[in-house]
């Protein structure tokens, strides 16, 4: 605490080096263009009242969407950044310091998980679960916008260093204690990451426990739980891990905050501190996190394998079945992360057991995908590919990852490339490819139109290729006694061929991803060739499809009542299609008071990874103030009368 | 055209697999090439659970591709069945077959971490030569408390004779120790005793590492393990006791200062207790 006024702040902490210097010009050309665009065509207003301030799940999905793919942008120049690096480093020190390779690492890692991966599953969820659950809404839809901004915040605060302090930690994502600890890192780095998470923990938080309420509480008539889809069902899985989980995350941290300012001694090594309480903590919310992020996918996979294999779903209580039991046990698994901390034998087994368990229903949910296709007429559109493409790397990465589950072969493998290599194809072979099927799958139901086809193919092959050339290596370099976050080693190991080999890997991802930017903007331009008007593109099974693409703001003019897990196959079957009944709707108004809070949020985060406490307490004040601003506002809905619906109907 | 890119398709995957043998069998591929009896035994763990998951993956790969083949949309002459569903026994045929190999797998886990538990001495007629370990920022302190020596960055001891290492760290974040060729990883934590008990089967030289994220000279906190007869280590130590390098209280004090890539350095005398008055120092609440 050096100054009252200033905290930690000084000139000295603007921009100095080449990557702080570029970032923040990168951010401010992009923030000024943007800016510029917005004044040219004049569409504040627009931006303001239609998106920025919206409560319509459909558009925060599409803004949590957008932010994602920002992020993944960021993201991605990082792993390059690694990758070139550790390719020249063999008998070299490179081009990066050893300090900054590792912040490079540690950013990569945090942006992947919190800010892409989340952001991508709360944007289709957004998009998708009130359709399918017969919702007009979230349960909160001010929460919802909250959610979104805060999240928006962290992601903020997480390339803020870019600005202000010029380091970022290099603790590894995790922040592990105690090398995160003010003896060892005295800069803001760890705070920047400590903050950032906080303000987006908080929103995944907040959209976890929107979601499991809107879940549980607005389903429409007649569909009971086991008449949900299985995307609600996966999603309400991951959603009770959000909720059971992230304050663990918050607090954990939290307490890592308080060592490093207030000199406390809950993880350091000395004083009474203990370390591997932290790691415990921090796997207790990090393993369900790992499920928090397959886990939808898992959903998604489900009813794009039955929509375009045009059969039932094989065993789809097998498959809830499944999905419940990956959550629980996801809970009682967290110790496999360091079986090298030395539990003792007794310990260690029953952790690597009970991770082997959660093999079964993984591997039930295989079965049950292919079994989908026996007998079924198999449409090879693109969200297929990636849903093949997704198997067949599941199952090596799953391979891996039970092979880790042993603790005698874990001793060898961990830490080392070979468990990037586990992670990495399940967060990208099972995540990833999960969010592209899923957008492919669902973006004409939000946007009216499909996006081209042939384009999304050919990014899938870059991407499927790349995926093989990338890690394979990293498999074999595990095997080579390579360890993970090395910026450089001797050219003796023999290591580097491998590693130039994975950084080819690389720019085949990148031309997929190249690929489908392309693929996004042609598919604006043939918007007209490609129009959904229909609703129902795929001829799909589950209930979003029984509504026009793209759906009206209050997604369905009549709620149907549910008779079965694929209600619009049913209801094709049945001939019957929705009562036009209209009633008056009552839906919520936009609301500024997200944007707002999270705003001053960001300053609170802000502030405290400066400890410039006047200002963070002020910020305090201003959240408080804006929560009871907002809760005396009685007239956050309206109500859109009958007549007006049955105008929107008839237009359509 | 499609043909033609199948049979691409089919090499570079046969290339794939081949070069993937390749490089596991090249003596670079040091976790598939154990000297040690530990490493050897976690290796067989690799192999063992990597079959017993082919017997269920390698099939399940088959039935895919052949499903995804045989009932594409194309092949109008495949049955199509929209209501097919394997009914309460199909769905439980398959919870029931991972099941199995899981259960398997466990029995297979516990015997083995069990055997290959760090903590447990090896069966040996050999008295166990006793070794520790203080992990520093960022080199690695090797102390043999019977020989009264100590060295950095370097370990040497006899083949065929069973050695217990005790580990820990001073000062220092969480560290991993790892000597692929040899043994699995173990933490070295301040304030805390890990122990490690190997065996190496023939002489050699290996590496070892930090294989934890602690830093600045993270990648250099490597060492050398080497392995030699019993009279060549009774030698080495006699050769060592004749260096002129003590391991006193101030050099070991400059020791624990952050320094990185340091060279192996040999001392001929080491405080008697160091190692405890190392791990002591960090209990209770000072």
């Amino acid at each position: 605490m050096e100054n009252f006024l200033s905290g930690k702040l000084s000139l000295e902490e603007l921009p100095q080096h080449w990557y702080t210097v570029g970032g923040t010009a990168f951010m401010l050309i992009t923030g000024i263009l943007i800016v510029i665009l917005l004044k040219k065509t004049k569409r504040w207003g627009w931006l303001w009242n239609e998106w920025l301030t919206s409560t319509d799940p459909k558009k925060i999905g599409t803004m949590y969407m957008i932010f994602a793919a920002l992020m993944f942008f960021r993201g991605m120049v990082d792993v390059g950044m690694m990758w070139v690096q550790q390719s020249f480093a063999a008998d070299s020190r490179g081009y990066l310091t050893s300090d900054h390779f590792q912040q490079i690492s540690t950013a990569h890692g945090d942006i992947m998980v919190f800010f892409v991966t989340m952001g991508f599953f709360f944007g289709l969820m957004n998009w998708i679960i009130p359709l399918q659950i017969g919702a007009r809404d979230l349960a909160f839809p001010f929460m919802n916008s909250l959610g979104f901004w805060l999240t928006a915040a962290g992601g903020l605060l997480i390339n803020f260093f870019f600005m202000i302090g010029g380091e970022f930690a290099n603790t590894g994502w995790i922040a592990a204690a105690p090398f995160s600890e003010l003896e060892f890192n005295p800069g803001v780095g760890v705070d920047y990451l400590i903050w950032s998470l906080q303000l987006s923990g908080l929103g995944s938080l907040l959209a976890g426990i929107n979601f499991t309420v809107t879940i549980i509480k607005k389903r429409a008539p007649g569909m009971t739980l086991m008449k949900m889809s299985l995307f609600v069902w996966t999603s309400l899985c991951g959603m009770i891990l959000v909720i059971s989980v992230f304050p663990v995350l918050t607090a954990t941290t939290f307490l890592l905050w308080l060592d490093r300012v207030f000199s406390m001694h809950f993880f350091t090594t000395g004083g009474g501190g203990n370390q591997m309480m932290y790691w415990n903590l921090i796997w207790m919310w990090g393993h369900p996190e790992v499920y928090i992020l397959v886990l939808p996918a898992f959903g998604m996979f489900s009813e794009i394998v039955a929509t375009f294999s045009q059969k039932k779903i094989f065993g789809y209580v097998s498959m809830v079945c499944a999905a419940v039991s990956i959550t629980l046990l996801s809970y009682l698994v967290w110790l496999h992360h360091f079986f090298t901390m030395g539990a003792g034998a007794d310990v260690n087994s029953f952790f690597g057991i009970v991770t082997m368990f959660i093999a079964i229903p993984s591997g039930v949910q295989v079965f049950n995908w292919i079994l989908t296709m026996y007998k079924g007429r198999v449409i090879f559109a693109s969200p297929m590919y990636w849903v093949i493409g997704f198997i067949c790397i599941f199952m090596i990465g799953g391979m891996a990852g039970v092979l880790q589950a042993s603790p005698p072969a874990d001793f060898q493998v961990h830490n080392s490339l070979f468990l990037i290599a586990h992670f990495h194809s399940m967060i990208i072979g099972v995540a990833l490819f999960g969010i592209f099927a899923g957008v492919n799958y669902w973006f004409p139901k939000i946007f009216g139109f499909k996006l081209n086809e042939r384009l999304d193919k050919q990014a899938f092959w870059f991407w499927l290729v790349g995926f093989f050339v990338s890690f394979i290596p990293l498999y074999l370099l595990g095997f080579m006694g390579a360890p993970r976050r090395l910026d450089h080693y001797a050219l003796s190991t023999g290591w580097q061929p491998l590693f130039i080999t994975s950084t080819i890997g690389f720019f085949l991802i990148v031309c997929g991803i190249i690929t489908q930017v392309w693929q996004i903007f042609v598919s604006i331009k043939e918007k007209k060739q490609h129009l959904d008007r229909t609703g129902d593109p795929w001829n799909g099974r589950t209930l979003e499809w029984a509504t026009s693409s793209p759906p009206p703001f209050y997604n369905f003019a009549v709620i149907p009542t549910i008779t079965s897990h694929e209600e619009f196959w049913s209801m094709k079957k049945r001939g019957i299609s929705i009562q036009k009944h209209y009633e008056d709707i009552l839906l919520p108004k936009n609301t500024g008071m997200g944007i707002y809070i999270s705003g001053i949020a960001f300053v609170v985060g802000f502030a405290l990874v400066w400890q410039v406490f006047w200002l963070a307490l002020l910020g305090l004040f201003g959240v408080v103030a804006c929560i009871i601003i907002l809760s005396l506002d009685e007239n956050r809905e309206y109500v859109l009368p009958k007549a007006k619906v049955a105008e929107i109907e008839r237009m359509r | 055209m499609r043909k033609v890119k199948f049979v691409i398709g089919v090499l570079a995957i046969v290339c794939a697999v081949l070069s993937i043998f390749f490089i596991l069998s090249s003596e670079k591929a040091l976790v598939t090439h154990p000297k040690g009896i530990i490493a050897d035994g976690e290796l067989s763990v690799i192999i063992t659970n990597y079959l017993l998951m082919s017997i269920i993956i390698l099939p399940t790969f088959i039935f895919l591709l052949v499903i995804a083949w045989k009932y594409n949309a194309k092949n109008a002459k495949a049955e199509y069945d929209p209501e097919h569903t394997g009914g309460v026994r199909g769905e439980l045929i398959l919870w029931i077959i991972p099941s199995v190999v899981i259960v398997i797998m466990t029995f297979v886990t516990w015997k083995a971490t069990h055997e290959l538990d760090p903590y447990r001495p090896l069966k040996s007629e050999i008295d166990p030569l006793r070794i520790q370990v203080v992990a520093l920022d960022w080199k690695w302190l090797f102390i043999y408390p019977e020989q009264g020596i100590a060295t950095l960055n370097f370990v040497q001891f006899p083949a065929g004779v069973p050695i217990h290492f005790s580990l820990a760290a001073d000062g220092s974040p969480m560290n991993s120790f790892w000597m692929p060729q040899l043994s699995g990883q173990i933490y070295a934590m301040t304030g805390m005793v890990t122990p490690l008990h190997i065996m190496a089967y023939e002489t050699g030289e290996y590496t070892g590492r930090a294989a934890e994220l602690n830093g600045r000279g993270y990648a250099g906190m490597t060492f050398l393990a080497k392995s030699t007869s019993q009279s060549d280590f009774e030698d080495w130590i006699i050769a060592v006791k004749q260096s002129p390098l003590r391991l006193t209280d101030q050099v070991y004090n400059n020791l624990v200062a952050p320094s990185e890539d340091n060279p192996i350095m040999l001392y001929s005398h080491v405080e008697e207790n160091l190692f405890n008055k190392i791990v002591m120092k960090y209990s209770g609440l000072n």
